[in-house]
């Protein structure tokens, strides 16, 4: 056994794991350290892929959840022009086309992208138990809130290994849009609380697909040198 | 304007004019969108007037983003029929965005790029995540209305400059795999990762209709395979965003033909009828099955279809027991006797009654039937003139039965009057022995309840199942034990054959029946003490009584031991009772079958089974009425007569 050859081995073999698993798109990923290693050899291309694939499922849940939602309860009852441009996260200096995202530094835009995923946490746990708690909770609705909420916290913690790599002196940026709609989840009146809801898996599915969209951004931009 | 408004179309314009009006449209306290809409469902629906004059109001065709960086969007010209144009048309929008407090409808920046009826946003315009509303104005009026973000309004270009490139030819020359190329639509910012396409890919021959379609694809080049080689074929490729649902347009089709390798190319494939094969295959299978099945022969229908042999005793139609015709079961039953040696040679608990000239000891008489008579009664077996293949005869000691019997055999050919005093002797012998053994009831029961289970059926119309084990037959036999020690049938154990007749009847000799009877008896009592011992019974007969008496001590009467499986020749007197088989019975047990009457010296014989044994006609009953009872050993030629007419 070559005890210097170890941790190569380790770092093959983690790479090995993380490439296998990245085949599957569609499938969540095992955690990326396996071990609860401190600082793992896995490249930061690795975990870039890894995000990205993170990103493109739980966008793809929220989608599939917000469709279901709609068609089940809200469809063609103008909730969508209630709903428009409330999200809690709409203070957050988010680019809204492809030149601001283009001028957006690099390491803003990575905070920018942990401090969304870190204020969905707390709505998606209460979208959890909310659901749950219906009398009649839809089974696809919830299942599919079940695994954005896990995935979202993968994706964090994804994202707070890539920091680590490429900008290690970050300091960790607490500040994040807190979200206070679990009163309005709550109501007792069945047109604000579709509302509230509509509005909630609007807002999930847009700023889903501004993280996939961010990150793939970035993984052209720093992997691949903006040549995917 | 030409058209005069009626008063009611007034009115509803009012009104839809006034709600519009006084709801705070910029505000949101109202959407915008469905004010928009509920105008312009009014004006459509309310005002046949205005449409006919007007026949088309513009309206959105179609909003699209090809590379989320700019977006259009168009609509129908207002189709006025003699009527002045209602007035420019003009497209506001405006974001919804908290950032901006006011609603402010803004005009539309680009009327000209996009083409006629269009709107142009460019990028600067253009904000991914944020909705937009555009109203469509004619003459300040509002017509359309619409709302929606620039993602779900992306379409990207089809891909462009599609090529392919020949992979490889099959051995035969007739199929060919190529690989398509193509580019990703020029706008698309693939290399910054603002977009991510996935491909579609159709192809066709050139005289078909139907496209083929292969999965999406990520790449922008895929192989194809299998393509025949004499002919054209049409590729096209389409691309969408990975995460929407909506594909672009097809791209132009590119024309493939591949190059013809081999001059002696089939014209068309040759394609092996497999699904024909299989069907005729099946088709013909099934003919011939069904010619077999329902053809008269039955050697290839029991090639193919081997009866599956119904458990049923052999010879005996289940019908016969139904119906209670015991007369045709026993002597099917005795026929089956014949055959019990062979059967049942490897059975323990099929006791056989063995007459074994050929034993030394049995040597010291001159004959069988004097050892038989004599007093001197070693192997009591060998007197016992029938080898009762059978361990279920019915009890000699019935009282029915044995009237019977010996009515029975009064009737049979010849030495009958011989026999029946013979028998009442050999019975008058058995209760001798009975009331010596006094002392062991249960053992009287032995001798009949040996024979019983086969033909007891008769009397008790109970089926006796054939093997029965030793000590369950005896037990039954207890049941049915004859109250009437008396009627012990005295069967001549065996006789000797005098002639035979051509209709194959055998003609016996008359046996020396009291010596029999005699022998019986001391050959219980022979057995009595034997039983006491261990049971083992040299004699292959024994009567109820023994057996029932060993029961206790040796629960497996195991007589059998000495039995010799084959008929000796001697036993060829023998009665469809002795033949009929229970397994189990210790000992065969030839007990006189419940008559009073004498056996005959001889029976005819009905049916020739074997070189071992010959069923014996029975004698007609004498007691009408009366169902056959099986005795212990055989019956009567009376008893057979009636049995088989």
């Amino acid at each position: 056994m070559n005890i210097k050859g170890s941790p190569w081995k380790a770092g093959s073999l983690l790479l090995l794991l993380v490439s296998n698993l990245l085949l599957c798109q569609n499938v969540a990923p095992l955690p990326i350290c396996p071990g609860g290693a401190v600082r793992c050899q896995v490249t930061l291309r690795d975990l870039f892929d890894r995000a990205v694939v993170l990103s493109h499922y739980i966008h793809n849940l929220s989608s599939e959840m917000f469709s279901e939602f709609d068609k089940q309860y809200t469809h063609g009852r103008g909730f969508i022009t209630r709903a428009i441009n409330s999200c809690h996260t709409s203070s957050l200096p988010t680019p809204e086309d492809k030149e601001q995202a283009q001028q957006m530094n690099q390491k803003d835009f990575l905070s920018l992208i942990v401090s969304i995923l870190r204020s969905w946490n707390e709505p998606l746990y209460h979208l959890v138990t909310e659901v749950r708690g219906m009398e009649e909770a839809p089974e696809a609705i919830l299942s599919k809130a079940v695994e954005i909420e896990e995935q979202t916290k993968r994706l964090l913690e994804g994202m707070e290994l890539i920091v680590s790599q490429v900008h290690p002196e970050t300091k960790e940026n607490e500040i994040y849009p807190v979200w206070t709609g679990l009163p309005s989840l709550q109501m007792a009146d069945e047109e604000s609380r579709l509302s509230a809801y509509y509005n909630l898996l609007h807002c999930l599915r847009r700023d889903s697909h501004k993280i996939d969209n961010y990150l793939k951004l970035l993984k052209c931009r720093i992997i691949h040198n903006n040549n995917c | 304007m030409n058209w005069r408004p009626t008063g009611m179309d007034l009115w509803q314009l009012l009104l839809t004019l006034a709600l519009a009006g006084s709801s705070d449209a910029f505000s949101g306290s109202e959407p915008t969108a469905a004010i928009l809409s509920r105008a312009s469902w009014s004006l459509q629906s309310v005002n046949p007037g205005l449409k006919t004059n007007s026949s088309k109001e513009p309206k959105f065709t179609k909003c699209r983003s090809p590379e989320r960086e700019t977006f259009s969007c168009h609509w129908t010209d207002a189709v006025h029929h003699g009527l002045k144009s209602l007035g420019p048309i003009q497209l506001f929008y405006t974001r919804r965005n908290i950032q901006e407090q006011t609603q402010e409808w803004k005009e539309c920046p680009d009327y000209v790029s996009a083409g006629e009826n269009s709107c142009y946003f460019n990028s600067s315009f253009t904000s991914v995540w944020i909705p937009y509303c555009i109203k469509l104005t004619s003459n300040g009026d509002t017509v359309d209305g619409k709302c929606f973000s620039v993602d779900e309004i992306v379409q990207p270009d089809p891909p462009i400059a599609l090529n392919w490139t020949l992979l490889n030819v099959s051995l035969t020359g007739i199929h060919a795999d190529i690989q398509v190329r193509w580019e990703a639509p020029p706008n698309a910012d693939i290399q910054k990762g603002w977009m991510v396409l996935e491909y579609e890919l159709q192809y066709k021959e050139v005289n078909e209709t139907k496209w083929k379609m292969m999965d999406p694809i990520l790449s922008t080049s895929v192989p194809v395979y299998s393509l025949k080689v004499d002919k054209e074929y049409e590729v096209r490729v389409r691309s969408k965003r990975r995460n929407s649902r909506n594909y672009g347009e097809f791209s132009e089709v590119l024309y493939v033909t591949l190059p013809q390798m081999n001059q002696f190319t089939c014209e068309e494939d040759f394609y092996f009828p497999w699904l024909l094969i299989i069907i005729f295959g099946i088709f013909g299978l099934t003919v011939m099955l069904f010619v077999f099945l329902f053809s008269k022969q039955q050697r290839i229908k029991m090639l193919i279809l081997p009866p599956v042999p119904v458990p049923k005793i052999k010879g005996i139609d289940p019908d016969l027991l139904k119906e209670g015709k015991l007369e045709e079961v026993n002597t099917i039953l005795a026929i089956h006797d014949s055959y019990k040696p062979e059967f049942h040679s490897d059975d323990s608990w099929v006791e056989f009654i063995e007459l074994d000239i050929d034993e030394p000891d049995e040597k010291n008489e001159g004959s069988d039937t004097d050892r038989l008579l004599s007093s001197d009664h070693q192997k009591s077996h060998s007197n016992l003139g029938v080898k009762d293949g059978d361990s279920g005869r019915t009890s000699c000691y019935e009282p029915d039965i044995l009237e019977t019997d010996f009515n029975a055999n009064n009737i049979h050919e010849g030495t009958s009057e011989v026999a029946q005093p013979q028998r009442l002797k050999g019975e008058a012998d058995l209760l001798c022995l009975d009331q010596k053994n006094q002392n062991k009831p249960p053992y009287h029961d032995a001798c009949p309840a040996t024979q019983q289970p086969s033909v007891i059926q008769a009397e008790k119309n109970k089926p006796q199942p054939l093997p029965t084990d030793g000590a369950e037959s005896t037990h039954q036999a207890a049941h049915i034990q004859l109250s009437n020690p008396s009627s012990l049938a005295n069967i001549d154990f065996y006789a000797q054959v005098s002639d035979i007749t051509p209709a194959g009847s055998v003609v016996l000799s008359p046996g020396q029946k009291n010596k029999a009877g005699m022998s019986q008896c001391d050959m219980h009592l022979e057995m009595v003490s034997l039983c006491q011992e261990d049971f083992i019974m040299d004699n292959a007969y024994f009567c109820e009584a023994d057996a029932k008496k060993c029961i206790p001590v040796a629960p497996h009467i195991k007589v059998e031991s000495h039995i010799e499986p084959s008929f000796n020749q001697e036993d060829i007197y023998i009665t469809t009772e002795s033949l009929t088989t229970t397994a189990g019975r210790p000992g065969t047990t030839e007990h006189i079958p419940g008559s009073e009457m004498p056996v005959p010296d001889y029976t005819s014989i009905h049916i020739v089974q074997s070189p071992q044994g010959l069923i014996l006609n029975a004698t007609a009953l004498p007691l009408p009425g009366k169902e056959f009872l099986s005795s212990c050993g055989y019956v009567s030629t009376d008893q057979l007569n009636k049995i088989m007419p």
